[in-house]
Formats: structure tokens, C-alpha cells, sequence
């Protein structure tokens, strides 16, 4: 016999309770490693997106709060066009549109004679072509989500586009996406002659001082910033927000779950209290009753946790079903994120069964033995 | 032959024994001074002694036998060990470890472990080896008559059985001074007379210094020394010798 067999059988004693602990302790770890695993996914997805549909800089306007935020006028694209060492350039139009049914479907609008149609992977039909309006290439999700097909019709904004295309994207975030052509998207979005922000296709992209030049260029028109994709994705205020929002959340979750230890521990001394003046009677010192209490804390908060990483686990299988979630991001837990969850309940867990224990050796064993 | 008392400090003197616990000039005082259990008591325990403490119900006995073993503390006065005032929290925890055991009248075992695991839980901490602590709890068990049961949950035990695993559990670190609250208290006539006998076989075995509390006056006559409480102070403090086949006594007014 050792502490750790003290601990399962005192634990084993009291198995309503302790289910119940492990219960709270599981749904803290799995609520928040699936809430930051969300929105580490959007953040992902949201990249990878990037990177599948365009590459090299981002410009966007200075001081927007996130990529979906600024504005940028045409005559700002026409010059960055100019710009030595430019390849090519799109400017993209981001709106998310209502939809009959749909709320906020994530449209892009591109110029005509954009070279991100070219990119565009299609699996059925095909592109606008030069000079066409009203039509819309979607993403094979958001095609299956809004029931669409081939030259059926679609209401973007209250008006009506053909859908000419269906996108075989990889990227989740870009199988929700409708494209439509800039134009259209500005009229219907009140945003002429507007983008949200420009693509830039950087000739010898490769070499970090070309990029770095043609960076410092762009931005020496004023008012624009232009970064690698990731460096935007880094900087965004609203994944920062959502981010902070999740982190906060996760917090106040694996908090909650020490606080379920400390109370099933403090109760659990409490009614052992007695236990423990017979430990200190046959000569336990403090910090052997304190180990064994502690070990009791750790014993509840490892079977909470791995329940937690399996509730993730779960979540993440899950949340792709879920329309609304699925069709935007998919939710990986992943070792780096599991790991400081862990360790962070643990830790509380820890703080949390050390107060009883402190409590319990702080009274007599006299005291202690009378105890019921 | 009778041995002197000395009148003044209430110690007993003459025997060559070394003292082993003594205790100067305690008192113990409960809710702010409401209740006194104890009132500047001086007791000298010497090594090998058998000293049966009797009073009526709320004499003080328990007080006395909590500040021997120093789970409850004196409100003033001092528990002196082998010639040395024991202060320290630390020293005590380590004293019961390693040199005095305890027998309470309510067994105080650990009702989710079996009966030797309850015993093995005082080597704990001693730095023993698993098999060790096992092999040594397995065989103390065997002296006080359990060998039979080591692996029975207590729950599962008579009375005298729990009480063996409590003796059983007080002597496995071979303690100089065994103390025992109404060790028969909770026991039937005749687990209580098997539970004496074992407490006195064991202590002639081993020499250890036995202090007993005990409303039976059968009980307390089997030891040589008889201490009387009466409102927290001690009243009568008798040594008896058995000489040529008569018992002698002389008693402290």
C-alpha cells in the first residue's frame, strides 16, 4: 500500500462524488480545450484559405481591425499595378451576404480579369467570363449547404445571380465561399469602387529582399499595409479578440474545475477528519497527510482530464456536422493546446486541494479524533 | 518491598529505572478557562512502568493521556521525554512514529483498509522497502493473534478483532511507551478479558512502559502503579509490589 492506493480507495469510497468531480473536471478541460481549439481553427482555417487562394502580400488598410475590416479605393490598386517587381495583382471585395435562409454567406467579389479565377478549382461548369454579371461560381459546401446546382439561381443580397461553377477548394473556409465578379458585389454591397483588400503576386517572391522592397513600396503610397498572409492572420484584431475571448473563457472554465476539487476535497476532508487525526495520532507528519490529500486532488484531476481530452476529442468529430460550424472551420485539439490546458488544471488543482489539506493539519490530532 | 512517594511533586522515586515521560506542572484549560482538565499535574513515568489511570467520567483521564502522546498540547506547564522538554509539533509527530503508541477505545482504523494495510500505514514514512513494511505488518499482526485475517476489510472484524489491529498497529514500530484509552471500553466481557491479557503478555514480552486508562478496577489492579484523577488533578498515585506471594501498596492521599 502507498498514498496513490490510499488515495483510489478513498476516492473509490465516496463514488457518487467522485464521478461528479471527474464529471466537472472533464467538462471544464473539454469545454475549454474545444473553445480553443475553435478559435485557433478559425484563425487556421481562415489561413489556409488564404493561402490556397491567393500568395504573396496582403495589402489591406492601414488601421483596419482584421482583414474582413478596411477598404481600399481602385485607383490604390491601379497603383500598387505600377509598382516595380509587381507580377500580378487582385483586388477582392469580402462581403458576407444574406441568402434566403442564410444569413452571412462569405462572398468575394474579384475583378473580370482577375487571375485568381484562373486558380480557382472547378469541378463542375465554369468561370465568368470577361465582361458577364450576375453569376456566381460557389464553394462545393456552399453549394450543397444552399441546395444549388448548375444554373440554378441565387439571391445574394436581394439579388438574383446564376450559379455558373461549383469550386472544388480544399480549405474549409474556402468550400463555404460564393465568388462572384467585383462589380456586381460592389453595387450590391453599396461599396463602388472599393476592395477589401489587394493580392499581390511578387516577381522573384522568393527573395526576402525584393519582397521586403516591394512591401515598402506599397506602403509608401500611404494608408495601405501589406504583409504575408500569416503576418495579417497574426496581426488581426478580431482573431486577437476572439482569441483573448477564448483564452478568457478557458480560464474561467479549468477555474471552475479546481474549484469543483477544492470543494469535493474540502468536503471530503472534512468528513475525514477524523481519518486524519488517526493519521497524525500514529505519527503521519504534516507533509505526509498534506501528500496524501494532494495525491487525492491529482488522482481526481488526471481522470477528469483525460475525460476532458476525450469530451475534445468528441467535440471536434462533432462540430463538423453542425452546419453553421462545419461549413467555416474544423476543430483539431492538438497536442500543443492540449498540453498547457493540462498542465493549467493540474496546477489549479493542485492550489485547490492544498487548502483543505492545510486546513486538516492545522487542527489538532485531540481535536481531530473527536470528530464524528 | 514499597516504594516511597514523594508527597511534594507527586514523582515516584526510588526505582533505578530511567524516567521516561514526565510531566511539570500541566494544566489544560478548555473555552477560555471555563473548564480546566487538567490542573498543574506532575507525573514522572519511568522506563518498563505499568501505570493505570483511573477516574470517574470527565476526571481528566483522556486530557492526560493526549498531552503523553502530545496530540493535544498544555496550556501550561511541560511534557518532558528521556530528560528533554518536547515543544515542537515536528517532535511529537515524530515521537508517535517512532516511540509511543496509541490504542483508543474506538479502535480509529481506517475503515477502507484491511487489517494489515491499517497496520502497515504507521511504517509509512520510515523509508521501509514495500515487501518490508508488508513482511513486518503481516508479522505483528501474527503476534497479537490475527494471522488468520490479515486481509480482511476491518468493517469485516469483531470488536476484539479491530482492537488487536489497533494493538497491532500501535506496537509494529516497537514503541518504548505504549498508551491505552479504555482499550476494553467497547468490548464485550469476553474480548475485553483476551484484549488485557494481550496488552499485558505484550508488554512482558517486549518491557515497554504501559499506560492505561481504565474504569475497570480489575484492569487497573494488574498494574503495579495506580493513578487516581478526580476534577483534573491527581488524588491518589499507589505503587504496589508483590512481595512473598501478598501485595503491599502505599497510597498518595
Amino acid at each position: 500500500m502507498n498514498l496513490v492506493s490510499l488515495a483510489l480507495r478513498n476516492l473509490k469510497r465516496r463514488p457518487i462524488r467522485t464521478c461528479l468531480s471527474v464529471l466537472g473536471i472533464g467538462l471544464a478541460v473539454g469545454s475549454a480545450l474545444a473553445l480553443m481549439a475553435l478559435s485557433r481553427s478559425i484563425q487556421d482555417s481562415t489561413r489556409e484559405g488564404m493561402d490556397e487562394i491567393g500568395d504573396g502580400l496582403v495589402v489591406m488598410q492601414k488601421g483596419a481591425s482584421g482583414i474582413f475590416g478596411g477598404f481600399i479605393p481602385e485607383q490604390t490598386v491601379e497603383r500598387i499595378a505600377a509598382i516595380p517587381g509587381v507580377a500580378n495583382l487582385s483586388g477582392q471585395l469580402v462581403a458576407f451576404a444574406p441568402s434566403g435562409f442564410a444569413n452571412g454567406v462569405l462572398t468575394l467579389g474579384w475583378p473580370d480579369a482577375s487571375y485568381l479565377w484562373k486558380k480557382v478549382p472547378l469541378r463542375e461548369g465554369r468561370v465568368p467570363t470577361a465582361g458577364e454579371r450576375h453569376v456566381a461560381v460557389l464553394g462545393d459546401t456552399a453549394a450543397t449547404f444552399l441546395g444549388k446546382k448548375i444554373d440554378d439561381e441565387l439571391d445574394l443580397f436581394g439579388e438574383t445571380f446564376r450559379v455558373v461553377g461549383i469550386a472544388g477548394y480544399t480549405a474549409r473556409v474556402n468550400r463555404g465561399l460564393v465568388l462572384v465578379p467585383l462589380v456586381d458585389l460592389q453595387e450590391a454591397s453599396y461599396r463602388p469602387r472599393q476592395v477589401t483588400i489587394v493580392h499581390v503576386n511578387v516577381e522573384h517572391a522568393d527573395a526576402r529582399v525584393e519582397l521586403g522592397r516591394v512591401q515598402r513600396d506599397i506602403e509608401a503610397l500611404g494608408n495601405v499595409v501589406a504583409a504575408t498572409a500569416n503576418e495579417v492572420l497574426d496581426n488581426d484584431r478580431n482573431f486577437a479578440i476572439l482569441e483573448a475571448a477564448s483564452l478568457a473563457v478557458a480560464i474561467i472554465a479549468v477555474a471552475m474545475s479546481a474549484l469543483n476539487v477544492l470543494t469535493a476535497l474540502a468536503m471530503g476532508t472534512q468528513e475525514r477528519t477524523r481519518e486524519i487525526g488517526i493519521f497524525a495520532a500514529i505519527g503521519w507528519s504534516n507533509g505526509r497527510i498534506i501528500k496524501s490529500i494532494v495525491i487525492e486532488g491529482i488522482v481526481i484531476c488526471a481522470f477528469g482530464c483525460a475525460l476532458g481530452v476525450l469530451l475534445s476529442f468528441l467535440a471536434a468529430s462533432a462540430f463538423p456536422r453542425i452546419p453553421t460550424i462545419g461549413n467555416l472551420v474544423s476543430v483539431k485539439p492538438s497536442g500543443g493546446l492540449i498540453a498547457p490546458v493540462i498542465g493549467a488544471a493540474f496546477l489549479l488543482c493542485v492550489l485547490g486541494a492544498l487548502l483543505p489539506a492545510w486546513r486538516a493539519v492545522r487542527m489538532l490530532p485531540a481535536e481531530a479524533l473527536r470528530r464524528l | 518491598m514499597i516504594e516511597a512517594i514523594d508527597r511534594g511533586a507527586g514523582l515516584l522515586r526510588s526505582s533505578g529505572a530511567k524516567s521516561l515521560i514526565a510531566l511539570r506542572r500541566v494544566s489544560r484549560i478548555h473555552d477560555r478557562g471555563a473548564i480546566a482538565a487538567l490542573r498543574n499535574v506532575d507525573l514522572q513515568i519511568k522506563e518498563g512502568d505499568c501505570v493505570a489511570i483511573v477516574g470517574a467520567s470527565g476526571s481528566g483521564k483522556s486530557s492526560l493521556i493526549n498531552i503523553l502522546c502530545g496530540i493535544d498540547y498544555p496550556t501550561s506547564g511541560h511534557v518532558i521525554w528521556e530528560g528533554r522538554a518536547v515543544r515542537r509539533k515536528k517532535d511529537w509527530t515524530r515521537l508517535r512514529r517512532l516511540r509511543i503508541g496509541i490504542v483508543f477505545q474506538e479502535f480509529n482504523l481506517i475503515p477502507t483498509l484491511t487489517a494489515l494495510e491499517n497496520v502497515e500505514l504507521a511504517l509509512l514514512g520510515r523509508g521501509l522497502s514495500r515487501k518490508h513494511r508488508y513482511t513486518r505488518a503481516g508479522m505483528v499482526l501474527g503476534h497479537v493473534g490475527l494471522d488468520h485475517r490479515p486481509h480482511h476489510q476491518v468493517t469485516r472484524l469483531s470488536g476484539g478483532e479491530r482492537q488487536r489491529v489497533a494493538i497491532a498497529r500501535a506496537i509494529v514500530n516497537e514503541p518504548k511507551l505504549l498508551l491505552a484509552d479504555e482499550p476494553t471500553g467497547s468490548l464485550d466481557s469476553a474480548s475485553a478479558g483476551k484484549i488485557a491479557d494481550l496488552l499485558f503478555d505484550l508488554r512482558e514480552m517486549t518491557g515497554m512502559t504501559l499506560v492505561l486508562v481504565t474504569h475497570d478496577d480489575a484492569l487497573a489492579t494488574r498494574c503495579a502503579r495506580r493513578v487516581r484523577l478526580r476534577d483534573g488533578a491527581i488524588v491518589e498515585d499507589t505503587l504496589r509490589t508483590l512481595t512473598l506471594g501478598s501485595i503491599g501498596s502505599k497510597t498518595k492521599a
